[in-house]
């Protein structure tokens, strides 16, 4: 019972941490401090994660997003200096009307989904055993169930590298 | 097989402070060694040997006014140097040191929390370390501080890859991300270092350079940068950056010791982790003897070295040994 308590504890810390950073990265004028909320909103999700007991995808996270996505983020905008935007003086319409769609539907879901939960027709949960979240059952189910999918990230990742390279190569020609 | 929580608890004390005590005496051993082989003598006034000299340098940076910038960003400038030594001592956590005891009525595992990820778990919390450069770097505000910062995140995103690549193939031949796991299959093959040569010298280098060490110091190169990211920092804060960059080096180190070389086993007498520590200390002399011999290396060189060097060797290497190992 005592370690019910404790993961609810830890749950709450860490679902208001993700909300609070997650706001913090839309509502900071400096893009220094947005970058690092955005680090804090990712370690905050690996936490949730861990309740989840998908330790590898926790650790992966913090390894690829929060630890090498957001160094390249940081990079360049410390390279570049802050530049200081008001927040909320909004970007084209286009732009807001596309935040509003995003956030609507993001809402619809949520809603379908508590909905669903609540009529108990999202009662079958996941069969947590030993092997659950092992990199071991990861790597089968990368080669066996979602093999295609597994291939088709693969492939895209190929062609964003050789796009960045083709990018570096023709920056360099023209100077 | 799991020990109680305060067994781990006693165990992660005792690791943290053995840390400490490893660092303090890294930094006499490094500057008698260096001293001995630039034909000095070395620290050799307080104490026999000059042994209590780190207790001495201890007690100067907590007693050392700490002042700071006027423009320095409060919050973050003082929360860098405690982000980086926190990360660079929690990775050593997962590092097995020793076979594990039979105490009284507990099972007492060697190390502090056996993963089944516990390699992924050190390369994310190494990956999270180079924010405590960067941030501090930016936070002081200074232009030798910045540029300092920049050129350590360029470099350790750069090198990063090599390192992750290069333990690869020990993981394929070991058959698991376990560090534990590793360990024993070494135990019942052969120590991983000869058949992962290429994947061995890979993972040394980008080390060496992943630890900021000489001949990779460009972040901090002290003709150019006056001391890189840590310019601003003085007293125990900047102790506290010195302290990650050593636990570092101890850490990859124990890393090196634990994929390539068997870990807490030795050719012959059980004697755990005196072994472990006995390598620990070979590939720990190695750093210093790079930073005695090598000159700093130059900009260009150090990025051809990581992104055409070493990268497409690790990568072949990972490549073959998947071939391999599928194929034996």
């Amino acid at each position: 019972m005592a370690g019910n308590i404790l993961v609810w504890i830890v749950w709450v810390v860490a679902a208001l941490a993700c909300l609070g950073s997650g706001i913090a990265v839309i509502t900071f004028s400096n893009p220094f401090y947005s970058a690092l909320s955005l680090i804090g909103n990712l370690a905050s999700l690996a936490v949730l994660y861990l309740l989840l007991s998908a330790e590898f995808v926790a650790a992966a996270q913090v390894l690829v997003y929060a630890g090498a996505v957001m160094v390249m983020f940081l990079f360049v905008i410390a390279y570049l200096g802050g530049r200081a935007d008001a927040p909320w003086a909004g970007g084209p319409s286009w732009q807001a009307l596309g935040a509003v769609a995003a956030s609507a539907a993001l809402l619809v879901e949520v809603i379908v989904v508590i909905g669903l939960k609540s009529s108990g027709r999202l009662s079958h949960s996941a069969r947590v055993d030993f092997f659950y979240g092992r990199p071991y059952e990861i790597g089968r189910l990368f080669l066996t169930d979602h093999l295609l999918a597994f291939e088709i990230t693969s492939i895209v990742l190929l062609i964003a590298a050789v796009g960045g390279v083709i990018l570096g190569s023709h920056s360099r020609e023209t100077q | 097989m799991t020990d109680p929580w305060w067994i781990s608890l006693i165990k992660a004390f005792l690791i943290i402070n053995l840390l400490l005590l490893l660092f303090a005496y890294m930094t006499w051993v490094e500057r008698k060694v260096l001293a001995r082989m630039q034909l000095r003598y070395g620290p050799n006034r307080v104490g026999p040997f000059g042994l209590l000299q780190p207790i001495a340098d201890l007690i100067k940076l907590i007693r050392k006014e700490s002042f700071f910038p006027a423009s320095a960003v409060d919050v973050l400038y003082i929360a860098a140097p405690v982000f980086s030594s926190f990360t660079a001592l929690a990775a050593f956590s997962v590092i097995p040191f020793g076979p594990g005891w039979h105490i009284w009525k507990w099972n007492v595992s060697g190390e502090v929390a056996n993963l089944p990820i516990a390699l992924v778990v050190i390369f994310a919390l190494s990956s999270l370390g180079i924010y405590g450069f960067i941030v501090g770097g930016w936070a002081s505000d200074s232009k030798y501080a910045l540029l300092g910062s920049m050129r350590t995140c360029a470099q350790m995103v750069s090198y990063e890859v090599s390192l992750t690549f290069a333990v690869l193939g020990v993981v394929l031949m070991g058959q698991s991300l376990s560090l534990v796991d590793i360990v024993q299959k070494q135990a019942s093959t052969f120590w991983f270092f000869g058949p992962q040569f290429v994947g061995l010298v890979v993972f040394f280098v980008a080390g060496v350079a992943e630890t900021n060490r000489p001949p990779f110091d460009l972040p901090e190169a002290d003709t150019e940068l006056v001391a890189g990211y840590h310019t601003e920092y003085s007293g125990m804060r900047f102790g506290l950056f010195q302290m990650g960059e050593y636990v570092n080096m101890i850490t990859l180190s124990a890393l090196a010791v634990t994929l390539f070389f068997g870990g807490w086993y030795g050719p012959w007498a059980p004697l755990g982790p005196l072994w472990f520590l006995l390598k620990l200390f070979v590939i720990l002399f190695l750093f210093l003897w790079l930073r005695a011999t090598l000159p700093r290396l130059r900009y260009d060189q150090l990025m051809r070295v990581g992104w055409k060097v070493l990268l497409p060797a690790a990568t072949i290497n990972a490549v073959v040994t998947a071939a391999l190992v599928v194929a034996l």
